[in-house]
Parts: C-alpha cells; sequence; structure tokens
C-alpha cells in the first residue's frame, strides 16, 4: 500500500478501499471503511501524485499531542551504566499526501489507522502530558509486524545511573521520529538515556535499521512548525 | 529644599560648563546611556518575561519602561545639570498627581490587577473559564478588563480588579477532566453484563484515557433502578464533546443487548380480587349495568 500512486486508481486494504478519480483538471479522493464513505475531498486543478505511506502515530481522532507512550507489557530491569538494545511495537498511522509534479512539495490530505487509538495521561494532571497509549511487549530481537497495522523502534537504553532500574514503559516526541519502511516493514531507530529513576530521555536516530528501508514523509515535519525538542523527556518516572 | 539638594548633589559631579555646544554634548551623552540603559533593561525584561506574558501586554510593560527611563533621566539629571528649577515642575506635578490618583482609582486598581494578571497567567486566552458566576472562553486579557464570550455568544467585559479578587474556575487548566454518569437498569437486568458492555464502549473510545483508568461500579440499589456509575477521564479539551455524545451510546448499547434502563414504577397490591371489565362492554351498552 505505501507507494507513489499516479491518479486515477484505485487501492483496497483490509475494510480499506482508497478511490481516486480525475475529473477533468481536478481530483476526487475518496476513503470508504467497510463500504461507508469516510472521507471525500475534491483537489482542484491538480495534476499531481499521490503518496501513501506511514506516519507519526499521533494525529488520530484528532491532534492533540504530539507524544507516543509505549507501555511495557512486562517490566524490564537494566542495571547501573549498562547498555542494551530492545525491540517494541508501535502502531501504525497512515499519511496520505498530494505531491507536485516536481515531488517536492506535498501536503497532507488524509490520515487513517487500522489501529484502536487510546489516549493517557503521563506524570501529574498539571505538568504532565497527555500521550497516544500504546501497549507492546519487550522483544530482544527483530518482531514480526506488519506494516499496514505496526512497526518496530529498535531502543537501545543505557541506564546512566548508579542503580538497577526498572523500566515499564517510554515517551516519545513525533518531532524527532524517522520513519522509515520497507515492504512488508517498518521501523524506526531510537535511543532512551536514564539518568535517575525520575528521569530519561529519549530521542531519534537518522539512521534507518536497515539500508533497504526508504524514508517516509513525516507529518510533523511537512508543517514547518517551530520546533523547541525533538526529545521525549520522562519527567514524572520511566 | 530637595531640589537644591539634588542640583548641588548632580553639580558637584558634574560641574555645569559655561560652553553652550559642551553642554549640548553632556545632554546628548546622558540621553545616549540612558537610553543605552533602558534598551538593556528592556531586552533583559523581554527575554525573561517573553513565556510568562503575552506579547501584546510585553510590548506596553517595555515601552512603558523605556519612555519612563527616558523621563526620569530628564527630569532628574538633564534639568538639574543644566540648573533648570523643577520644584515649581514637581509641586504642580504632584498636586496634579494627587487629582489624577482620585479620579483614576479605580483605572489605577484595574490597571496593577490587569498586571498581576498577566504575571500571574491563572487564565489565558481561549480557556473555558467560570469568573463571578460568568461561564465563557475568555478572548482577551487587557490591561484594564477581560474579555469573556459566554457559551450563549455573549460579549462581558469584566474589569481586571474583578477578575483578579473574585475566585477564578478555569476548566481547562489541568491536562485531563472527569465526568460521571448514573445509569441507572432494571433489577430483573445483570449489573455484572451492564458493566461489562459499559466498560467495552469506554475502551473504544480514543480520548477515554487509560490512566487514569475508568471506574465504574453499582452504587446503590434505588427504589425504581440498580444505579451504575460511570466515571471517564478525558483530556480537558475534548471533555465536553464526550460527554455529551457517550451517555445516549451506552443507553442504545445497552438496550441492544436487552438491559433496560429502568424508569419510576410502583406495583400495587389490593387486598382482594378485583372485579373488572372491558372498557369496550362499558361503552356499547352506554351505561354501567352493575
Amino acid at each position: 500500500m505505501f507507494e507513489i500512486y499516479h491518479p486515477p486508481f484505485t487501492t483496497v486494504t483490509e475494510d480499506t478501499e482508497i478511490i481516486v478519480e480525475k475529473q477533468g483538471d481536478d481530483i476526487i479522493y475518496k476513503r470508504l471503511f467497510k463500504g461507508d464513505e469516510e472521507k471525500e475531498l475534491v483537489l482542484l486543478n491538480n495534476d499531481g501524485n499521490i503518496v501513501i505511506n506511514p506516519i507519526e502515530p499521533v494525529n488520530l481522532p484528532e491532534s492533540i499531542t504530539s507524544f507516543l507512550l509505549i507501555e511495557f507489557k512486562r517490566s524490564a530491569i537494566i542495571r547501573p551504566g549498562d547498555k542494551k538494545k530492545i525491540y517494541l511495537k508501535f502502531p501504525t498511522e497512515i499519511g496520505v499526501f498530494v505531491t507536485d509534479k516536481s515531488g517536492k512539495n506535498y501536503e497532507v490530505i488524509d490520515v487513517f489507522t487500522l489501529n484502536k487509538i487510546k489516549y493517557t495521561l503521563y506524570g501529574s494532571h498539571t505538568q504532565g502530558m497527555i500521550c497516544r497509549h500504546w501497549e507492546s511487549d519487550i522483544y530482544t530481537d527483530e518482531p514480526d509486524t506488519d506494516n499496514l497495522y505496526e512497526g518496530f523502534i529498535e531502543l537501545s537504553i543505557s541506564n546512566e545511573s548508579n542503580h538497577q532500574m526498572e523500566i515499564t514503559k517510554a515517551i516519545f516526541n513525533a518531532y524527532g521520529m524517522k520513519l522509515y519502511f520497507g515492504d512488508t516493514r517498518l521501523g524506526m531507530r531510537a535511543s532512551m538515556r536514564i539518568i535517575n529513576k525520575l528521569l530519561a530521555e529519549t530521542d531519534f536516530s537518522t539512521y534507518p535499521t536497515t539500508s533497504r528501508f526508504k524514508r517516509s514523509m513525516e507529518l510533523y515535519t511537512t508543517r514547518k512548525l517551530a520546533i523547541t525538542t525533538t526529545k521525549g523527556i520522562m519527567e514524572f518516572g520511566i | 529644599m530637595n531640589n537644591s539638594n539634588t542640583n548641588s548633589t548632580i553639580t558637584s559631579y558634574m560641574p555645569a560648563l559655561s560652553d553652550p555646544l559642551l553642554q549640548i554634548t553632556t545632554v546628548i551623552a546622558i540621553l545616549f546611556f540612558t537610553i543605552l540603559l533602558a534598551k538593556g533593561i528592556t531586552i533583559y525584561l523581554q527575554r525573561a518575561l517573553k513565556d510568562k506574558m503575552d506579547k501584546e501586554h510585553l510590548n506596553i510593560l517595555i515601552k512603558s519602561i523605556y519612555y519612563g527611563a527616558i523621563v526620569i533621566s530628564i527630569v532628574g539629571v538633564i534639568f538639574p545639570y543644566l540648573q533648570i528649577d523643577t520644584s515649581g515642575l514637581l509641586v504642580a506635578g504632584g498636586v496634579v498627581g494627587i487629582v489624577l490618583g482620585f479620579a483614576s482609582q479605580s483605572i489605577m486598581g484595574n490597571l496593577i490587577s490587569g498586571v498581576f494578571l498577566m504575571v500571574e497567567r491563572p487564565i489565558k486566552i481561549g480557556d473555558q473559564v467560570n469568573i463571578d458566576n460568568k461561564l465563557g472562553f475568555v478572548e482577551d486579557i487587557k490591561i484594564i478588563s477581560t474579555i469573556i464570550r459566554t457559551y450563549d455568544g455573549l460579549f462581558i467585559r469584566l474589569p481586571n480588579e474583578t477578575v483578579f479578587t473574585t475566585s477564578i474556575t478555569n476548566y481547562v487548566a489541568n491536562l485531563a477532566r472527569r465526568f460521571e454518569y448514573v445509569v441507572g437498569i432494571r433489577y430483573s437486568d445483570s449489573a455484572d453484563e451492564a458493566i461489562k458492555i459499559i466498560r467495552d464502549i469506554i475502551e473504544k473510545e480514543p480520548f477515554a484515557l487509560v490512566n487514569p483508568e475508568p471506574s465504574i461500579f453499582v452504587d446503590t440499589l434505588g427504589d425504581n433502578a440498580v444505579n451504575i456509575i460511570v466515571r471517564i477521564w478525558a483530556p480537558a479539551t475534548q471533555w465536553y464533546d464526550m460527554k455529551t455524545r457517550l451517555l445516549w451510546v451506552i443507553k442504545k448499547t445497552l438496550e441492544e443487548n436487552g438491559i433496560e434502563i429502568a424508569f419510576p414504577q410502583r406495583t400495587v397490591w389490593f387486598a382482594s380480587e378485583l372485579n373488572t371489565r372491558k372498557m369496550s362492554d362499558i361503552s356499547e351498552t352506554g351505561y354501567d349495568e352493575q
């Protein structure tokens, strides 16, 4: 599903069908779920291509946060000063972009997901943050994933404290996410630096988990917003 | 007396120059240093208060400090240096000050309250608030007054003194907010089943937060119904939409699963059997034969 399309075209995935038709100089974009129309747009005077690829999973049903919290199904314990690479799963959100002929300028026109969406509060009611919630097991090798539903994060954890640490969750900032995808898989490479029991920092690497993967068009880059930080700061515990 | 003392203090540090050209040069130098100092202070304040005040009000504050420093420099340093007697000016200024002070007492109160509101920031533009029993959105916080747009679309201007001295309820200051439903089901229905159905509905709701988790429990065995309390936490920005939508979804889903919402009813027991007949028998004969 993740590729560049030249209108008109139709693509069907699970219960979701995307129909793009040409009407003169205009493009009609329709997305149907189980036959029911969920979104319809008219792109006026448009002769560009349509790109469908995975995006940062923090946009649905509407964008209220840029943080993704992955809760571990089992806690992980790391020794002081130790470093370890683990794998987590994260939910896929799919972005539909319209590009111009050059392919350099693009704009998102639709976002959808095949996953369940839930949000949670991390930290206190006044100082904490609302995060997209996802639950994942901890894997020591790359887990099997279907890129329409889930991707994986290769997370390098380093415990810089003098104490053994129990990790139950990780928070990632969408502004730092670098998504790479292949034919069937979707991956990100991230790091987590544990400073103490209440403080940790996560960040993303600009390199893909494998060189065969292509870089995804990211929504939080295309918005061109002033970004203060790309890191996920966990100051209310790990 | 004081003024002459100030003059002598300033002239002792900067002796009066007879050459008018030198006087002008010195005055320009004093003004230059004052402007430099005022610029430095305003740049510092701009950086320090950038996150604490909104741009418009910060500009007003910075301009006041900038021009205030220049006025103080002119009146307090340049005039005495040029041996201009400012005593008359000070007396006149004092009298005018007292008159203006009485006349603008409430304005000053509102102004000072406005400054404190901007620094303390209990409310922000766009927040949903209850101030002095006025409910609505904060449209603007000006230096003298705060503008509220009520949920009915009315424009309300509240003096900042009222805003500052009254209790403020800010509905969106915290990240999450809880709402509650009471769902009354019949005694003949299973409360366990109803709780499971309601839990499933909440589980499917994206903005029903995982943490703090929702709580659903049988609260009371009422006169007419088994009352189930449903408490859900939602992001403060999504709270109202969810609250207005979810109760009907719960009602419909319960009914689809054979669980009825109870309504008040009373069972009456008669000591002896009632001698009843159909209403149609009475209407055919036109009268009651018994």
